[in-house]
């Protein structure tokens, strides 16, 4: 029951928020300067032909008729066709004069379903990576409040953090790639092109898993029932695996939660320097060429993960902490 | 202390290792060994693979590996009305209106169609029509007539035009040839949706950013030698110059003169420098105050000083005193081609009812950045130097589809006074330039309306020879062009290419089309 009424509410506050975010990217599109149309047919062709071609697709619609056309197929699943890309999905650009062959433009829903995949190997290889990274540091550092594995794991963090992404993919790639040729760093063709990325990633994120672990750890082993179980005779290993890492994990979860999301946002940058193709990369592209149907239907995306995830997330904290009441 | 159960968490693991196929999760950046080549591109393509449906630059590069073209202009400094026989043996000017191609034998398309007089005629009369996005031809299809005495003659009259069928010459190393029975289908067919052609290279399929060719087996001149060609576009340069080093791509252009010095003797790469079919532009708004007035139009020309553009683009640009390429047909260095003096500019402003640039409005300079090199950097300096001289002007820098939606003219006067750009067109042919640009039937970006230039630009196509044309060209039409400044070209691109050095046999085209036809990676 208790799960039920969570549900229901949750989604419900989440529709609210997807409707918000869609209506404000799809004003911001339809208001800053770059005309699509103008993209897709080009400057040789006659401003007539372009108002033409605007008034046929809709685009000189009041924004608000624009919206409600385009959310009534959102909901039917259909989140239009791309302006710009072609059914095999390119990225394109330029003088294509191609009002003629618009319904062979590709769907949005498909462009996002190739590309997401990629982008969700890329999101849970970098949490692994940053996982790794941060658990020792992070628990060592709790169990050892004041001393030099907390004062390591602050420092690391400190470093990490201000290690710019776009710098770090550079270097690594020239390091790792051209240099050692251990791996191989541009584009996709197969699982071994995501470690580089990956990393990237991984040392963006892991700063915020160390210092919540560190102060969680720290915070959890000055309780008092840390004491009791000592006295028990329960061995330290044993306090710190089973019962002080447990009541740790939910600052952590709700972060990893959070991280997740913004990983998705957050892959825009290296997914352009690594030729990476996942969605940061198709976003990318899509604003360059003001391919809103595309803009839009990834920000629909984006939001309703962020979404789901906050719930996924939420809904495991009260598995582990039943004090909690989401 | 050891328990039962890290024994048999032990043993299990140990056990998993040796099921993992370390090859799965890790692959050496160098295990591509015999790979087609692998072609980096700056710039996308366009969703519509007909090739008189865009004026991309990297789309005709790739058309230039899978399609045909009557003949070649190598277009070198040294001999830039070279031309080479290719799907014709032989042009010919019969009269002043009449031009005869006669075809080569034995040619066909991928698909295996035979290659005819009829494809070129179908290339032609689709080419010109008035509707087409790429305007590439002297007059629309109502204007020329083309006819075929036999299955590998052609003869286009262009009596009706009243324009010299000599038009036709350069412009036959430009044009792909479609085949017919394609071109039947139109616009919505089989044009669109993939390139057939009878080059070296077939078109396989568009696969997300990877254009595929594989090798044409059938390849009048024989089979080429590498297995393919995969055309991909990769945005950032950074990315681009990585790919180069670490041995992923074969081959990448458009190089920052940073670049350049990056790659300059590193083992294994080479770089390939030319002089490109590229001028860049300032072109001023000539349908609106103040540059509709050419003494302030010539006056902003005698106030920016060429040599410090060519400093801070290095080894991207090549001084020029024209409107065109220097390989492009009619090409000379203008004697009187503005050139920074500030006491010109003053008196011409002082002429022009503006002293010291007094009463001027706000001017617009519009560039873009991400696309040529280096156009925010010297965009700022002829800022600099024109303010210097009194005109009042902004520099706003955008980003490539705002500026793209920026550059046109327009009724009223296109946006901002004055906008950055290049001009590429791959064949020798100068109108590809000179009339798009400064006719008052095209005026694409500049709005320029000067019956004068109209009709010079008319008398240079109506010339009756070649020679005939070059000396209208080079003594009276760009001669006004300096003297009227609708535009400075600032300077000519330098194309600058890196390769694999193991690939060899290739030839590089000045606007970055490719003939791989005899390449090899040895």
């Amino acid at each position: 029951m208790f799960l039920v009424n969570f549900l229901i509410r949750r989604l419900a506050q989440g529709a609210v928020i997807v409707l918000l975010v869609s209506f404000l990217i799809f004003t911001l599109l339809r208001v800053v300067p770059g005309d699509p149309v103008r993209l897709i047919v080009g400057g040789m062709a006659p401003d007539a032909l372009v108002e033409q071609i605007a008034e046929e697709m809709g685009l000189r619609d009041p924004i608000p008729v624009q919206f409600f056309r385009y959310m009534s197929g959102v909901v039917q699943g259909d989140m239009g066709q791309s302006f710009i890309r072609p059914a095999s999905g390119a990225a394109v650009g330029g003088a294509s004069f191609d009002d003629n062959t618009r319904s062979e433009r590709a769907n949005v829903l498909d462009l996002i379903a190739d590309t997401a995949p990629y982008t969700l190997q890329l999101a849970v290889l970098a949490m692994v990576f940053a996982l790794v990274i941060a658990l020792p540091i992070g628990i060592y550092g709790g169990l050892k409040p004041g001393k030099w594995p907390d004062r390591f794991a602050l420092y690391i963090g400190s470093l990490l953090i201000s290690l710019p992404n776009f710098w770090l993919g550079i270097v690594l790639a020239l390091v790792v790639s051209v240099n050692l040729g251990w791996l191989p760093a541009i584009g996709y063709q197969g699982f071994s092109y995501t470690i580089l990325p990956a990393i990237v990633l991984a040392v963006e994120i892991a700063p915020f898993l160390i210092r919540t672990l560190t102060v969680s750890v720290a915070q959890n082993m000055g309780e008092s029932y840390i004491s009791v179980a000592a006295i028990r005779g329960i061995s330290h290993r044993r306090i710190v695996m089973a019962h002080a890492l447990k009541n740790s994990s939910v600052p952590l979860l709700n972060l990893l939660g959070v991280q997740f999301s913004m990983l998705l946002g957050g892959v825009l940058v290296v997914e352009f320097i690594f030729d990476y193709p996942g969605l940061g990369l198709l976003t990318i592209n899509a604003v360059l060429q003001r391919d809103f149907p595309l803009i839009q239907g990834i920000a629909i995306v984006t939001s309703a993960a962020f979404v789901m995830i906050n719930i996924v997330v939420d809904l495991i904290a009260t598995t582990i902490d039943p004090r909690l009441d989401y | 202390m050891i328990s039962r159960r890290g024994i048999l968490g032990g043993v299990g693991a140990a056990a998993l290792m040796t099921q993992i196929n370390p090859e799965f999760l890790i692959s050496s950046a160098y295990a591509q060994t015999g790979k087609p080549i692998i072609f980096l591109s700056a710039e996308n393509i366009t969703g519509n693979w007909d090739p008189t449906a865009h004026t991309t630059l990297s789309q005709k590069n790739i058309e230039a590996y899978v399609m045909g073209y009557l003949s070649r202009a190598p277009m070198r400094p040294e001999n830039p009305d070279e031309t080479n026989m290719e799907l014709a043996e032989s042009i010919t000017l019969l009269d002043r209106y009449r031009l005869e191609i006669k075809l080569r034998p034995g040619v066909s398309f991928h698909d295996g169609e035979p290659f005819s007089a009829k494809d070129v005629k179908a290339t032609f009369e689709y080419g010109a029509q008035p509707d087409r996005p790429a305007q590439w031809y002297p007059g629309p299809t109502d204007t020329f007539e083309v006819t075929t005495p036999d299955d590998l003659t052609v003869i286009v009259d262009t009596t009706k035009g009243g324009y010299s069928a000599s038009l036709f010459i350069f412009l036959a190393s430009y044009l792909p040839i479609m085949s017919a029975k394609d071109v039947a289908e139109g616009p919505n067919g089989s044009l669109s949706q993939r390139l057939n052609g009878t080059g070296p290279f077939r078109f396989v399929e568009q696969r997300g950013n990877d254009t595929v060719l594989e090798a044409f087996s059938g390849y009048f001149k024989g089979a080429p030698k590498v297995s393919g060609v995969t055309y991909s576009f990769v945005g950032d340069g950074t990315t681009r110059i990585l790919s180069m080093l670490n041995g992923q791509a074969s081959i990448i252009e458009r190089l920052e003169p940073e670049q350049i010095d990056t790659l300059t003797g590193k083992p294994g790469i080479t770089l390939s420098k030319m002089i490109s079919v590229e001028n860049k532009y300032l072109w001023f708004r000539c349908s609106k105050p103040p540059f509709d007035n050419p003494l302030i139009r010539k006056a902003a020309c005698h106030a920016i000083d060429r040599s410090i553009i060519y400093e801070v683009l290095g080894e991207s640009g090549s001084p020029s005193s024209n409107f065109i390429s220097p390989i492009k047909f009619g090409y000379i260095d203008l004697e009187n081609y503005p050139e920074y003096d500030p006491e010109e500019c003053q008196r011409l402003l002082a002429e022009a009812g503006y002293p010291g640039g007094e009463g001027l409005p706000e001017l617009e300079y519009i560039t873009s950045v991400g696309f040529y090199p280096k156009t925010k950097e010297y965009g700022e300096v002829i800022t600099a130097l024109l303010q210097e001289q009194g005109f009042p002007v902004t520099l706003n820098v955008m980003e490539v589809a705002a500026w793209n939606e920026n550059l046109y003219d327009r009724p009223g006067g296109g946006p901002g006074h004055m906008v950055d750009c290049g001009w590429s067109t791959g064949s020798p042919e100068p109108d590809l330039v000179l009339r798009t640009h400064f006719h008052s039937s095209s005026k694409r970006i500049t709005g320029l309306v000067d019956p004068d230039i109209d009709a010079l630009l008319d008398k240079e196509r109506s010339a009756a020879s070649l020679d005939e044309r070059r000396d209208i060209i080079q003594k009276e039409l760009t001669p006004m062009l300096a003297d009227r400044a609708p535009a400075l070209s600032l300077f000519t691109s330098v194309l600058v290419h890196a390769m694999d050095s193991n690939l060899t046999g290739l030839f590089l085209y000045p606007d970055g089309a490719i003939d791989a036809s005899a390449a090899t990676f040895g």
